[in-house]
């Protein structure tokens, strides 16, 4: 945890700054970790796609000579080890803090996430006037968290067997590589929609949330964001302590 | 005969052919045309039906002058009315003007550039040929006009059809040998195939060009859908006709079309047709004798992979649409995908929307407080 970190101006509104209290959302090491998975998956989205749709003239004009074809393979492939590092720690650190009977379960989804998407949803057709309360995590961001998690899994292992499909044909049955073909062309774009439409809206468009890279979230977004957690944090009412902001 | 005046019975008779040709034209009836006069021929083989008559050429060579009456009553070009001096224009009397050629090589190599005169759009096309790039290599044994198509006995050359191949044999032995091994060779020497390719399908005719180069190996898969993608003739015999675009989309066809877009004169390996199923040796996928029967088919994929095992055939889905029988993993993998897919985009983008509609919905109505 990095609670000594300070709290990093431009996130909340200026005249505010000296007097908002913020709170820990992400350690440092949490943020390095969603760095990585940034980036590599970029760089892996970038170098996957020109060879997904090769007989576009763009992807071509990319690959303008079978060096480059060489070339952004390889890229790829580090990438993916990159990728793949991160998730070993990440699976790692699980077990680790698991084994210590550590680990939080803010993430596990719950009842309470069907129901928090069922109210959500009744919101949002206009059945009711209210959102409902969230806790540390809320269902938007446990869905982002397991798609993502299952992805980054089945991309692993597919484009593993795709890598050394001979090696893997050694035991597995010879259709698991046509089968891991498909499956890693397709959910990289299933990912990647999901990434652009449904991450991108919420951390940028709904509101601008950066506490994955600034690791603290404002005493504001606390209340409105995750009202539950709040109050647990403060035992004091949210909803009072919001000034201006209607029920 | 040396006596007789030949200009003016050469006048004559050009007239007289002239005067029978025009009268012909006038006298069109639907019984058909006489077949054309052909006084010139009959006047040359009055010295060249003789069948000794023959020179020695200084190479010394023996060479015949004896031509047959009944070659040239099969040829094309005789029963068209095109005579003797059509090709051989240095001719125009007896005695002959005296021949300046060492062998008879040379003197056919001379000779056939008169077929340029009337057809000239094939001659120009062999002269781009890969034959025509041998003999300019310095290989004077390199086909011309003459050796595929014949000098006096010009026929047309697919009649019969088989006749192609018999052609190409006199040099292309092996080779041809090979493809009369093959499904298609086999039907043509069987009864006269007209749907299978001979030679001149594949190859071309006139402009043949080296079929070992990278250009050729890209443009590969076209050339076998020419036939293998059209429905109609490959129900015939029960194919199917979907291997060609199943193939444009599996791992060796993407990257062949690629290099055949962006660099096709750079060898690529990724494989082609003929590289699973042969070349002049194609089988049927039962014959036993087939690269690509199921028996032989790991032997043909470790051609390029050689550290293959026994499951590795199964990688490749073949020429088949998916499906639960052949290929059930990957059945199943995109059974998945066509639904979950779309459940994906569609519930990210409503769920999105909704949100934008109420957010705005909820400012307004704020502001209007």
């Amino acid at each position: 945890m990095s609670g000594k970190r300070k709290n990093t101006p431009g996130t909340v509104r200026p005249q505010e700054v000296q007097h908002e209290k913020t709170f820990p959302r992400f350690s440092l090491a949490q943020r390095w970790e969603h760095a990585i998975l940034l980036l590599s998956g970029l760089v892996l989205l970038l170098t996957g796609l020109p060879q997904k749709y090769r007989e576009f003239s763009i992807s071509q004009d990319l690959l303008s000579t079978p060096d480059r074809i060489e070339l952004i393979r390889q890229i790829h492939h580090i990438a993916a080890v990159v990728l793949a590092l991160e998730v070993a720690y990440h699976l790692g650190r699980i077990i680790y803090l698991m084994a210590k009977r550590r680990l939080p379960g803010d993430l596990l989804p719950t009842w309470q996430d069907v129901r928090d998407a069922g109210q959500m949803l009744q919101y949002l057709l206009f059945l009711r006037s209210d959102k409902p309360k969230f806790g540390r995590y809320n269902f938007e961001q446990k869905v982002t968290y397991w798609f993502l998690f299952f992805g980054v899994l089945i991309m692993g292992i597919s484009g593993l067997i795709i890598w050394f499909p001979i090696q893997f044909t050694k035991f597995l049955p010879g259709g698991v590589v046509p089968a891991a073909k498909l499956a890693h062309s397709t959910e990289a774009v299933v990912a990647a929609i999901f990434i652009i439409v449904w991450h991108v809206y919420h951390v940028h468009v709904e509101r601008t949330n950066l506490s994955m890279f600034t690791g603290r979230l404002s005493e504001e977004e606390m209340r409105i964001f995750h009202e539950k957690e709040y109050e647990r944090l403060t035992s004091q009412s949210a909803s009072k302590a919001r000034p201006g902001e209607k029920k | 005969m040396a006596t007789r005046n030949p200009h003016r019975q050469t006048f004559w008779l050009i007239a007289a052919g002239a005067f029978v040709l025009l009268l012909s034209l006038l006298l069109v009836s639907p019984a058909g045309a006489e077949p054309p006069a052909q006084e010139t021929e009959k006047y040359c083989l009055s010295c060249h039906g003789d069948t000794d008559l023959s020179m020695t050429l200084p190479s010394g060579e023996v060479l015949s002058l004896y031509i047959s009456q009944d070659n040239l009553d099969h040829s094309v070009h005789s029963s068209k009315g095109i005579e003797c001096e059509a090709c051989h224009n240095d001719i125009t009397t007896f005695p002959h003007p005296e021949l300046k050629y060492q062998s008879a090589r040379e003197l056919s190599r001379a000779f056939y550039q008169t077929c340029e005169k009337c057809h000239s759009a094939n001659y120009q096309k062999a002269q781009d040929s890969m034959h025509a790039q041998a003999a300019e290599a310095g290989n004077l044994d390199a086909p011309i006009c003459t050796d595929c198509h014949g000098a006096h006995d010009v026929r047309p050359p697919d009649e019969p059809r088989s006749l192609i191949s018999e052609t190409c044999r006199q040099c292309h032995t092996e080779i041809v040998d090979t493809y009369r091994q093959s499904v298609h060779g086999a039907a043509l020497m069987a009864d006269e195939n007209p749907d299978v390719p001979v030679c001149t399908d594949c190859h071309g005719v006139h402009n043949i060009q080296d079929p070992r180069t990278a250009q050729f190996r890209v443009a590969e898969p076209e050339l076998c859908a020419g036939c293998h993608a059209n429905a109609e003739l490959m129900g015939k015999y029960g194919l199917s006709s979907d291997v060609y675009s199943i193939y444009k989309h599996s791992w060796h066809g993407v990257d062949i079309s690629v290099y055949k877009a962006k660099w096709p004169t750079i060898w690529h390996d990724s494989a082609v047709c003929s590289d699973c199923h042969g070349i002049h040796d194609i089988r049927s996928t039962d014959d036993p004798l087939s690269k690509v029967n199921p028996d032989n088919l790991l032997t043909t994929c470790q051609q390029c992979h050689p550290s293959a095992g026994p499951n590795w055939t199964d990688a490749w889905t073949g020429h088949n649409e998916i499906s639960l029988e052949r290929t059930p993993f990957l059945f199943y993998v995109e059974k998945f995908y066509t639904s979950f897919t779309p459940f994906v985009l569609w519930a990210c983008i409503i769920y999105v929307v909704l949100q934008i509609i109420r957010a705005t919905v909820d400012r307004v109505r704020r502001n209007l407080q």
